[in-house]
């Protein structure tokens, strides 16, 4: 695809140069639009266009063919000329006009893992009688798939913006851009939604065992759900323990079955920052992102405790998200909404 | 990078769209290329095409050098030059061949259409026909519906590429009609190139050598049509005036010139009431401008009379050209002719058709004057064996002699060949005179035709106080050739070689009717120049034209007709008109004060509305119920009408 930076493109002339010119214009537009809300429609005041190369190539070659036809006194390659200079006028009109009223408006983004792309998706819905060609979002560095917008239709548009550290990733500005109907113009506007996702650290790649799993009665747990009251049958897993398998049950129906188990007894594995066996900050919130990765997906219950807030032993989506989101912004500054 | 560059089929969608445009902007030029070049384009893209499909790699760069040095090599070999319509456009042909193989990327494939669009001008640039509208039209259209497919998203449908571009090329229309109608138009060129055009089938040459071919062809293509101001002269008086052939060698007619530098002017006294007239004269590639004969005064820019009042231009007419013309039909030349001119214009070889010279002495003795033997000479035409023929057998060496004593049997050539060599050797000053003679008349379109089966070759002699006289000896020999003209038996039978009997009555009146379309559009739309232009802005109103006026013009009328695009556009792309439910409930949202989060239902936002208690909770639930009433549930106009006075009582 074509240069992403816009309006100056890295022609190969100083990139400080065109960095700083595209600094400047983006301060300027950010100024003049505001701030957007999560749903904005476009209006026609803040849709640009500018010719691309391709265009800059065309009009260069149809003032040719005008110099040719005057030159010939040739009446029908004037023709030619002139309806490829219509063609020329046309196309800036509807290049700009297939962005204006188009609604945007904010879906979300999941939380990543510092190293992953953080997926912002952005709804776009057409709601025009006509149909809308070749739309993409992108900012700096990513670009979405091109997509059609029939009339009424709603598409999601994913920016993936690539992370490389914790915290909140911000997204201050895209931009919407169509080069439709033929390349020549290249009509965009920018957003200013101020969009952030959150960044959970990078998991450990070597990690320490986790401290010992910790019961009322004071002994070690194969397991961290509580052996005390039988739940229920599941079906088998690898790396379910042989004691659990119901083999009675396999023996009626032939199907491995688990065991579970529930009740007061249940394990209390604690995830202590102050405990984890590293002298690095970061370091030790990636052992505990790891940690608390590999509990959650044996579904076992724990807590987190870090310096000014505690999670009681829990197990869940909520207990995971909660005690990832208290380490990513762990120490960063709480102006986070 | 000696790396084979593979394809992965991407192109499929938009290639095939691309190679047709390519190929169908080609089409005017196949005639005219070589044939390998064709081939080689056919085979290139047909290779293309199927590298694409099986995903294979491109041929490799020192192939594809090769290739290109050979063909530019073989186009060098068979033009010697590279400059000019016709090996440019076999230059831009092979490198549209070349480009295929090296298009890897989607958007190389822009390169190719800017190829074609510039093939579609040089076939322009090389003839105009009343098709080549509709032709540029359609091409333009294919083009730009393949331009569209290489920017679209994957996996568009066709149809709707076709629509778009369609619709666009149609909003293009009034602008380029706009910019063409007031675009100034100017009467000398930049630069001149030369125009290898091709198409110069002119019936005239420059020298006459009677006998070398064995038959004249019947072309009836045009050679000029004229428009006349008045009253149209009868068939008879119908010479137009090309070239004159001034020297004999006994077997070739030149019109080699001796007076070169020296002012040798013929005076021409006119009398007689003026003919006015207009010439659309094609394209001939030569320098002889034609006018019925004598000519007075003429428009053609750069034309000026040779010394024996010939009309020549300084450049080869090399595009239709369209000129005003003032004739006396009755005129006389300067009576007095110098010694040195005298003998110039009575020079025969004397070694040459010497019978004939005998002859002439001997008829010229006996006539006792120069005007009995002339008609003397003529009555011999007539009375004698003398035949008119379009097929004559070939003469030899003397063959003027085997023509007038053995064959008997010429067109106007052979006549007037033998007539002026005949004066000659009695000592009368004659000359031969080329051009065209008659002409049909086209009552659709009210102007005459002349062919280039209507040339025609007559002799001028110089007689003592008249000074230089038509005579047309053929009118002799086959006088319905002159009162008739040749055109008007031409269609005889026409339909028997298509294996039917056709009317020719008929068919020769669809070729009128074909034939004037073409003198109308020839004239306003290919022959739109200065003058046309001059009288069309006057026409609408315009005082005084000149080209910064019309410019001003244009871009007025452009920007109208771009605002007026822009407004259609704007219309195409509103929203659809929103119902009267929405717009009420949107009343009572407002009125509520609370901002509705996106996503939310009307129910939900009810619950919240209620729970800040705002309005009475029976209101809003009554409100809320009934909208969802209206716009989920069956069509029920009670229902709006409740809505309707529920949200005005707020």
């Amino acid at each position: 695809m074509s240069s992403i930076p816009w309006p100056f493109p890295k022609l190969g002339i100083k990139p400080a140069l065109t960095n700083a010119a595209n600094r400047r214009v983006r301060q300027w537009a950010r100024k003049r639009q505001g701030i957007d809300s999560t749903v904005t429609r476009l209006r026609p005041r803040r849709v640009y266009i500018l010719p691309t190369g391709v265009g800059l190539v065309f009009g260069l070659m149809v003032f040719a063919m005008l110099l040719g036809s005057m030159n010939y006194n040739n009446n029908l390659s004037f023709v030619l000329t002139f309806i490829l200079a219509g063609l020329g006028f046309v196309a800036m009109h509807q290049c700009q006009r297939n962005l204006v009223g188009l609604e945007l408006s904010f879906a979300g983004v999941e939380p990543v893992f510092a190293g992953q792309a953080a997926q912002f998706r952005v709804a776009i819905t057409n709601h025009s009688k006509n149909a809308r060609h070749g739309i993409r979002l992108y900012t700096d560095d990513s670009i979405s798939e091109l997509q059609d917008l029939m009339p009424g239709e709603s598409k999601v548009f994913v920016l993936a913006v690539m992370t490389d550290k914790r915290g909140r990733i911000p997204l201050q500005r895209f931009g919407i851009r169509t080069l439709f109907p033929f390349e020549l113009f290249h009509s965009w506007a920018w957003l200013h939604m101020d969009l952030s996702g959150l960044v959970y650290p990078h998991p450990a790649d070597h990690t320490p065992p986790p401290p010992p799993t910790e019961t009322a009665h004071g002994h070690r747990q194969h397991d961290a759900r509580g052996e005390e009251d039988f739940a229920g049958l599941r079906k088998f897993h690898v790396g379910d323990s042989p004691r659990h398998v119901a083999w009675k049950a396999f023996a009626r129906s032939g199907q491995l079955l688990s065991k579970q188990f529930s009740g007061a007894d249940t394990s209390s594995q604690w995830f202590d920052f102050s405990d984890v066996p590293s002298d690095d900050v970061e370091q030790r919130l990636s052992i505990l992102t790891s940690w608390i990765i590999n509990a959650d997906r044996t579904r076992e219950d724990y807590g987190l405790r870090m310096p000014g807030a505690e999670f009681p032993p829990s197990h869940g989506e909520t207990q995971r998200r909660q005690c990832l989101e208290t380490i990513a912004l762990f120490g960063l500054d709480g102006n986070d909404g | 990078m000696a790396k084979a560059r593979g394809t992965d089929g991407s192109l499929l969608e938009s290639l095939p769209w691309t190679l047709f445009a390519l190929v169908f902007s080609l089409v005017p030029h196949f005639q005219f290329l070589p044939w390998w070049i064709s081939a080689a384009f056919i085979v290139c893209g047909i290779w293309r095409f199927s590298i694409e499909k099986r995903r294979r790699p491109i041929p490799p760069t020192w192939f594809r050098g090769a290739l290109a040095l050979l063909c530019f090599l073989g186009v060098l070999a068979t033009y010697s030059t590279v400059s000019g319509v016709g090996p440019g456009s076999a230059l831009l042909a092979i490198m549209a061949a070349l480009k295929l193989l090296e298009t890897l990327k989607r958007r190389d494939q822009f390169v190719l259409l800017f190829i074609s669009i510039f093939l579609v001008m040089s076939s322009l640039l090389r003839e105009q026909h009343l098709w080549s509208l509709p032709y540029l039209l359609v091409a333009v259209f294919l083009i730009m519906t393949a331009w569209l497919r290489i920017s679209s998203a994957a996996g568009q449908k066709a149809r709707r590429s076709f629509s778009t571009s369609g619709r666009l090329v149609m909003y293009a229309a009034p602008l380029a009609i706009a910019m063409w109608i007031f675009f100034p138009r100017i009467a000398t060129p930049f630069w001149s190139v030369p125009m290898d055009t091709g198409t110069g089938t002119s019936g005239i040459s420059d020298t006459m050598s009677p006998g070398d071919i064995s038959s004249l062809s019947l072309s009836d293509a045009v050679a000029f049509r004229v428009e006349f101001k008045g009253e149209v002269p009868a068939p008879r008086d119908r010479y137009w005036r090309g070239l004159v052939l001034t020297v004999f060698n006994g077997r070739t007619w030149t019109g080699n010139d001796p007076f070169r530098g020296a002012r040798v002017h013929e005076q021409v006294v006119n009398s007689g009431r003026p003919v006015e007239y207009t010439i659309t004269l094609e394209p001939t590639r030569q320098q002889w401008v034609f006018a019925l004969d004598m000519p007075w005064n003429w428009t053609l820019e750069r034309t000026f009379m040779g010394r024996q009042q010939q009309l020549i231009r300084a450049r080869p007419i090399d595009q239709r050209v369209a000129y005003e013309a003032v004739s006396y039909l009755d005129y006389r030349t300067d009576v007095d002719l110098t010694e040195f001119a005298r003998s110039f214009y009575e020079s025969i070889p004397t070694q040459s058709n010497q019978r004939t010279q005998e002859l002439a002495k001997r008829m010229r003795n006996t006539a006792g004057s120069d005007a009995a033997f002339i008609e003397a000479v003529l009555m011999r035409f007539h009375e004698q064996e003398y035949y008119y023929t379009l097929e004559p057998p070939p003469l030899g060496n003397n063959s003027v002699d085997r023509f007038l004593f053995e064959t008997r049997q010429g067109f106007c050539e052979h006549y007037a060949s033998a007539f002026a060599v005949m004066m000659r050797a009695a000592g009368i000053p004659a000359r031969v005179v080329l051009g065209y003679q008659g002409g049909e008349m086209n009552p659709m379109g009210g102007h005459l035709i002349v062919r280039q089966s209507d040339a025609h070759a007559w002799n001028e002699v110089w007689i003592e106080d008249i000074g230089w006289r038509r005579v047309d000896p053929t009118a002799a020999v086959a006088p319905e050739r002159i009162e008739v003209g040749r055109s008007g038996s031409m269609f005889n039978g026409a339909g028997a070689a298509w294996g039917f009997d056709m009317p020719s009555v008929l068919l020769h009146r669809m070729t009128l009717y074909w034939d004037a379309m073409n003198a109308t559009w020839n004239e306003w739309v290919l022959g739109y120049g200065p003058d046309n232009q001059d009288k069309l802005m006057k026409w609408l109103g315009m005082d005084d034209p000149d080209w910064r006026k019309m410019m001003l013009t244009m871009i007025a009328i452009v920007i109208g007709i771009v605002l007026l695009i822009s407004l259609v556009l704007s219309l195409r792309y509103r929203p659809p008109k929103r119902d009267r439910a929405a717009i009420l409930y949107k009343k009572f949202v407002r009125k509520t004060g609370i901002e509705p989060s996106t996503g939310e239902t009307p129910a939900t936002f009810a619950v919240r509305v209620d729970g800040e208690s705002v309005m009475p909770a029976e209101t809003v639930d009554a409100i809320t119920s009934t909208y969802l009433d209206v716009r989920y549930g069956p069509p029920n106009p009670q229902a709006l009408l409740r809505l309707e006075s529920e949200v005005r009582n707020l």
